[in-house]
């Protein structure tokens, strides 16, 4: 981000117009095709649409000045997850399976409780007035760092995750094995 | 010199128990069971008498009781009154007894009838042995249940059983006024004992006291107004009616005069009471047996007539001549009832206009029966003569014209009415249809004794052995007894007329009385013939209204009493009803409506069992939001 | 520029289609299509967090990549188990899968 906004700054382009009106088609996108996902008929359309979100959500990741994780998202998944989505969409055959999910009682019910909890996490997000608008100076994460404490202050979890991808390939075998005749 | 009075009554008593308790097993025994117990108190009576004249008297055996401020003693009497009277009522109850295995033969309650002879003989024997006035209630009580008893011994005739429930209820009404009469003697002078009675000294108190003691003789010993229950008692087996309702039970009246002598003495005004009364019934009972038909119930009013005789002779004071009138009249009406009994059982039927022409064939049963009309008529040298001569002297010593006349008209009409029995009983043409014969030797033999007594018994009290009696009995007398040879022979010429008029009516059969005069006379015939309607007086004025009370409580009882218990009843009907309805309804109703709250929820909550995952998701979520919802607002 | 809380409310905003997404959907791959976007919300969350906080450790970001992991993996099984029960009741539409119904 920061390299961004000399880039931006070297050209006289004003930075803070341009940054924020940026985020905040992005940020649109994201919703947008969110709510695609979300309300879609075609299940295949929606692997699609999740697809277009999480590559949103890596831009975010970048205005947030998290490079190696805006990679590592697209990479994992969107590279990843979303083809497996589409892999098992297409194993199982019912790609037009007509209308989602029922009935306008069971939505509308939906519909209530999401708007409940997004309504609590306004609220609880508004009461705090010590929101910071820049980043507080002197901070700033470089992979070197990131790697390093990954390898030594937070190796124990590294580890675990290695075991829980571990547990999820036998089980995922297990559970995906066909069936003798 | 042994004490052994108190045994007297306690063989008869134990010969009740044995008849009573055994009875059934041993019928024929039980009359030698009770006859032997009459001769052992037969024997110790005498024993007694001579222990007496040795010098021996009263005892007390054992204290029993403290009430009132008085302590009873349990004790004997021995006096001459007492030894007498024993000697005189085991004789004849034993004779009576020997004389019932002959006339109750065949009863189906024999044995029976010998227990209650000898509950009775016990009772007598205990009361006269009584030296205190609650041992005398208590066997006075004995021998009004024994009488009782024995009146309605045939209980399955109806009129046996009123009898003996008129008889009970009767003499009551005079135990009652004896009653009181002791109450009145325990609360004013602190004493039961007889020997006290003497002590005593005047006053209205003990003059009401005495007068109540005497209404318990009136009630006991028949006299007018308790009298209506003796002829009615005829109704019980002859045997019963010489011994208690001639011999002895209607003497304890008489007996109980005597006993508390001192006290009426006392009291002029009682004695002279007791005198009245005893003539007026005198008097009255004869007329009444003048017109009487039927055998026993002439019989009936003469014991009557002889007690108000008797009664008479100790109101004036005459004591022993009472009592020896009470001694001799024993043998020879016992002796008459026994005679009427005997006729009685051979023709089997008590009305004398239909007997007649009996002595030809029952000579033993006619010649015992001639001797005791001469007896009771006052012929000398017979029994009756002796003692009722004395009566009728004392009578006109002591200065009472007026019952000197009543006392004399009725020895007339004793005599007239006594051969009138005889005569139409025994002789003339035979009017019934039974031929008589005469009875078994287990019959004739007491009649034999007891007809020597009726001739002999008077001579201890005839001016022959310088009244012996008279100064046995009554020891204080100082003056010496003259004979009054003109009251004697005004008695014996009474007598005579007597007989001689009867005589002509009934054999000879003249009609002394014209015609249209006898007319004259046919509303006092209804009347005396109906006994002066006594007993319809008392009906109307006593009984009905008792019956009515009796109907009336007995209304009460059967609509208040079983009304409310049935009302109870309803009641808890009623109360298990509405208990029922509780339960149906509202209880049942409860348990149902549970069920069908929980059949609602079940409804309602069975939806949250889809099975769709996103429900149970949706539900979660929902839960976890008001979690949230719920600490912003609370916890801010 | 851009005040934290402005992230914070697309990820909320993210998080709430997403709950609303797991409630409707009636094909299975759909559901967790739906919960792969509640765990971005969540990563927006954690980055936010990390790149406004005073300490330089970088902690957020190893949280979130490590939420990748993991949402991965239950990816993975989660996928598997659609197939498997396509493979037994020839649907993967929940509102036909119901036998734990009573």
């Amino acid at each position: 981000m920061n390299g961004l906004i000399q880039l931006l700054n070297s050209h006289g382009i004003p930075q803070d117009f341009v940054i924020k009106a940026a985020f905040y088609f992005i940020a649109t996108l994201t919703l947008v095709f969110a709510l695609f996902v979300v309300l879609s008929r075609h299940i295949f359309r929606a692997a699609v649409y999740l697809a277009v979100v999480l590559t949103c959500i890596a831009c975010v990741y970048l205005f947030l000045d998290a490079e190696f994780l805006a990679v590592v998202q697209v990479l994992i998944y969107v590279g990843a997850i979303v083809v497996l989505f589409i892999f098992t969409v297409m194993l199982t055959a019912d790609i037009d399976s007509g209308t989602f999910a029922g009935t306008l009682r069971r939505m509308s019910v939906a519909a209530v409780a999401s708007l409940a909890i997004f309504f609590i996490l306004f609220k609880v997000i508004n009461m705090v007035t010590a929101w910071k608008t820049a980043v507080p100076a002197g901070v700033s994460i470089n992979l070197s760092q990131l790697g390093k404490s990954l390898m030594t202050g937070y190796a124990l979890p590294f580890e675990v995750i290695s075991l829980v991808s571990l547990a999820a390939l036998v089980g995922a075998l297990v559970i995906g094995k066909a069936e003798k005749r | 010199m042994v004490n052994l009075a108190h045994l007297i009554p306690v063989f008869p008593f134990a010969a009740f128990v044995v008849n009573i308790l055994f009875g059934r097993r041993v019928k024929k025994f039980s009359a030698i069971v009770s006859i032997s117990a009459s001769v052992v108190s037969l024997c110790l009576s005498i024993y007694t008498l001579v222990c007496f004249l040795k010098g021996q008297g009263s005892y007390s055996l054992f204290e029993w009781l403290i009430f009132g401020g008085v302590s009873l003693n349990i004790g004997v009497i021995v006096d001459p009154l007492t030894c007498m009277m024993l000697v005189v009522v085991t004789t004849i109850g034993t004779l009576i007894q020997i004389y019932s295995i002959g006339y109750m033969k065949g009863d189906t309650r024999f044995s029976r009838f010998f227990a209650y002879m000898s509950l009775f003989m016990g009772s007598m024997l205990g009361l006269l042995l009584a030296d205190n006035f609650v041992m005398l209630y208590i066997f006075w009580e004995g021998v009004g249940l024994c009488s009782y008893l024995l009146i309605s011994f045939w209980f399955e005739r109806p009129s046996a059983a009123k009898a003996g429930m008129k008889a009970f209820i009767t003499t009551r009404i005079g135990d009652t006024g004896l009653l009181i009469g002791i109450f009145i003697l325990i609360f004013s002078a602190h004493t039961v004992y007889f020997s006290e009675l003497g002590n005593l000294g005047a006053g209205p108190l003990f003059t009401a006291a005495a007068l109540l003691i005497f209404c318990g003789a009136v009630g006991k010993s028949a006299q007018f107004p308790l009298h209506v229950w003796l002829p009615d008692a005829m109704e019980g087996p002859t045997p019963v009616s010489a011994l208690i309702h001639a011999a002895t039970m209607v003497a304890a009246g008489v007996y109980l005069v005597a006993r508390c002598f001192v006290l009426f003495s006392s009291h002029g005004a009682a004695l002279i009471t007791v005198a009245y009364i005893g003539g007026i019934t005198a008097f009255f009972a004869a007329t009444i047996a003048v017109v009487n038909n039927d055998i026993k119930r002439i019989l009936a009013y003469s014991t009557i007539s002889q007690l108000g005789f008797m009664m008479m002779g100790l109101g004036v004071g005459g004591y022993s001549a009472g009592v020896f009138h009470l001694m001799t009249h024993a043998f020879f009406k016992a002796l008459l009832f026994l005679c009427a009994g005997s006729v009685i059982y051979s023709i089997g039927t008590q009305d004398i206009q239909k007997m007649g022409g009996v002595f030809r064939k029952m000579k033993i049963t006619g010649l015992t029966l001639v001797i005791a009309s001469l007896a009771i008529s006052g012929i000398p040298p017979f029994a009756g003569f002796w003692s009722k001569d004395e009566i009728l002297s004392e009578i006109l010593k002591n200065g009472h014209p007026f019952l000197f006349v009543l006392a004399t008209v009725t020895s007339l009409l004793t005599a007239f009415y006594m051969f009138r029995l005889v005569f139409l009983v025994l002789f003339g043409k035979s009017r019934s249809e039974i031929h008589p014969h005469e009875n078994s030797a287990v019959m004739t033999i007491p009649l034999s004794i007891l007809a020597v007594f009726a001739i002999f018994i008077g001579l201890v009290g005839s001016p022959f052995m310088n009244n012996a009696f008279q100064n046995f009995i009554y020891p204080h007398k100082v003056e010496s007894m003259k004979p009054d040879y003109a009251v004697m022979g005004f008695s014996t010429l009474l007598a005579v007329l007597g007989i001689g008029v009867s005589y002509l009516l009934y054999i000879v059969k003249i009609n002394i009385v014209p015609q249209n005069v006898r007319k004259v006379f046919v509303p006092l015939y209804n009347l005396v013939y109906n006994k002066y309607y006594v007993d319809e007086i008392y009906a109307f004025l006593f009984i009905r209204p008792t019956m009515r009370l009796a109907r009336l409580a007995f209304k009460f009882d059967l609509g208040v009493i079983d009304g409310t218990v049935n009302g109870v009843a309803k009641l808890t009907v009623i109360l298990s009803k509405i208990a029922a309805w509780i339960d149906r309804y509202i209880v049942d109703g409860a348990v149902n409506m549970t069920a069908k709250i929980v059949g609602i929820f079940s409804l309602v909550l069975r939806r949250t069992q889809t099975g769709y995952i996103q429900t149970y998701l949706l539900i979660a979520f929902f839960g976890l939001v008001i979690i949230i919802f719920v600490k912003l607002i609370i916890g801010g | 520029m851009i005040p934290e809380s402005h992230f914070l409310m697309l990820g909320a905003a993210l998080f709430s289609i997403g709950v609303f997404g797991v409630f409707t959907r009636r094909n299975a791959i759909g559901i967790l299509m739906s919960i792969e976007l509640i765990l971005n919300a969540a990563n927006i969350n954690l980055i936010t967090f990390s790149k406004f906080s005073a300490s330089p450790d970088g902690l957020g970001q190893i949280f979130a990549l490590f939420v990748i992991a993991i949402a991965a993996a239950s990816a993975v099984v989660g996928l598997c188990l659609v197939i498997s029960i396509y493979r037994n009741s020839k649907t993967i539409l929940v509102n036909k899968i119901n036998l734990m119904k009573w």
